[in-house]
């Protein structure tokens, strides 16, 4: 115990920044994801066909490969952003290809009859996905979203084999100089394991007070 | 466009990394013809020094020897990917005494990590670890410590022409790369304590990094950073070693019996050559000059 205690200066500064993580993106899957949704429901087929590349591409390829092909192979090109950043943009347009699939099955849930009437009162897509589609999909796939949101959580550790010193790497570190590996890495999880909960609890709470009763 | 885009990023990248591995690709040390001839020189320990019902009989009666250690880390031990055999100077130590103990030199390696070993240590998984394993004080009260069987040194590389940076303190202010789980991590933090550590898990992405400018200088032990320069002009040391890393055989803690024969199996090796002969076919196939005289055993605090 005494180990975490000695060390909670460098661990809480990992803790800190899987948080920066996790927030900064999930806060893009968010946005690029309702921006796959609708491309995979549009009545254009050559932008349906974008979106299913998108989340085909993406869904199928580990994280790792991802990042270590961001980080090494961008750079190549030309293109090189901080370590941090460049770990927040290729999570977040990993997770939206997730997201992206759960809203659309949200999408799916909404009775075709409001599209129609939507439409039917002169809604143009755009205005018909905003007013009407989305608010009761999103509604529907809070749960999804939320286990999502605990998966990008988890998913974020692996920032830490391309070189960002999140909560994972910081454990990393710290076990270097101590050498007692089982209580810095269950601190280490209990952490992660009361971000998890914490996200439960509060979809549960959402979810609750969300739900429409059909 | 974004798809063609993408899909020209992904070619490239995938490109570039093809070409950096050819330039980075590690040499496989050591040839395999001279690979029986130094185990050939290595002793076989008398039936007497295998004490009835000690750690050394359970080895013998389970005719292998189960090892941590690494399977990437080149000239001390690393998997051979055409034959599969771990190769190196900490790999060849493991197999001489697996010898020295059963007669033959077989080994089962254990992939293990820094996270790991300890435990895998205190709950039998291993018997002994061969793995540039520091003798550390902190260390020492979690397991025991054989040896130590080598000494090596951290050094620090840039890019060639690279200026400003000639011992470790000029680190400080600077974005530094290591590799994770190495001493380097502690060294930096002592000596330069306002460096940027920045980590990745092997030592080609440690270098590819360092050629893309992600830091200005890679600290890493001496030996592994002298077979990159050879092999990759692009980069320059540039000091002598500025750390002394005692490598010990890490045992489970309080097995005493162990250490001292594990220790006496070492003194052997010292005096039979065959240390030297390892060292030569590994380490001593990028380091000029004869073998280095190996340091005293039990000469450092924890060993």
């Amino acid at each position: 115990m005494s180990v975490l205690l000695d060390h909670l200066p460098e661990l809480w500064q990992g803790l800190l920044v899987t948080f920066q993580l996790t927030a900064a993106s999930f806060l893009g899957a968010a946005v690029l994801g309702v921006l796959v949704t609708a491309l995979r429901v549009s009545p254009v087929r050559v932008l349906r066909a974008l979106g299913t590349a998108y989340v085909e591409t993406f869904q199928n390829l580990p994280l790792l490969v991802l990042l270590v092909l961001a980080f090494f192979g961008l750079p190549e090109i030309g293109i090189k952003a901080d370590l941090r950043v460049t770990a927040i943009a290729v999570i977040a347009v990993y997770e939206a290809a997730y997201i992206g699939e759960a809203l659309r099955s949200g999408v799916n849930s909404v009775a075709k009859g409001q599209g129609e009437a939507a439409r039917a009162i002169g809604l143009t897509f755009g205005q018909s996905l905003r007013h009407v589609i989305l608010p009761q999909a999103l509604r529907t796939v809070v749960q999804p979203i939320g286990n999502i949101f605990i998966a990008l959580t988890m998913n974020t550790a692996l920032a830490a084999a391309v070189g960002v010193v999140d909560l994972t790497a910081a454990a990393n570190r710290v076990n270097l100089l101590e050498a007692q590996p089982i209580p810095i890495f269950v601190g280490a999880g209990a952490a992660y394991a009361l971000i998890a909960a914490c996200a439960g609890f509060v979809t549960g709470r959402l979810e609750r007070r969300l739900a429409i009763l059909r | 466009m974004v798809m063609k885009r993408l899909v020209a990023v992904v070619a490239v990248s995938l490109l570039g990394l093809a070409a950096c591995g050819e330039t980075s690709s590690p040499a496989v040390p050591g040839g395999e013809a001279k690979k029986d001839d130094v185990l050939a020189q290595a002793p076989v320990a008398a039936a007497a020094d295998i004490l009835p019902g000690s750690t050394m009989e359970k080895i013998k009666q389970r005719g292998e020897l189960i090892v941590g250690g690494s399977l990437d880390a080149p000239l001390l031990s690393q998997q051979n990917p055409a034959t599969g055999q771990v190769e190196g100077f900490d790999a060849d130590l493991g197999k001489a005494l697996a010898k020295y103990i059963i007669g033959q030199p077989k080994v089962k390696i254990v992939n293990s990590a820094s996270e790991t070993r300890e435990a895998l240590l205190a709950n039998g998984t291993v018997d002994v670890v061969f793995q540039t394993y520091t003798i550390t004080p902190e260390r020492a009260k979690q397991v025991a410590f054989a040896g130590p069987y080598y000494t090596s040194g951290l050094t620090i590389a840039v890019k060639k022409g690279a200026t400003g940076i000639a011992k470790p303190e000029d680190l400080n202010g600077k974005k530094v790369l290591a590799g994770a789980n190495t001493p380097a991590i502690p060294a930096i933090k002592k000596f330069a304590p306002q460096a940027e550590i920045i980590t990745f898990g092997s030592d080609p992405e440690c270098l590819q990094a360092l050629k893309q400018d992600r830091g200005v200088a890679y600290v890493q032990d001496e030996t592994l950073l002298i077979a990159d320069a050879k092999k990759d002009p692009s980069i320059q040391i540039v000091t002598k070693p500025f750390t002394v890393d005692p490598y010990g055989i890490g045992l489970k803690h309080g097995d005493d019996q162990f250490k001292t024969f594990t220790n006496a199996w070492l003194k052997k090796m010292q005096d039979a050559g065959a240390w030297q002969k390892i060292w030569k076919s590994s380490i001593g196939t990028v380091v000029v000059g004869e073998a280095p005289q190996p340091p005293q055993i039990g000469s450092v605090p924890g060993s």
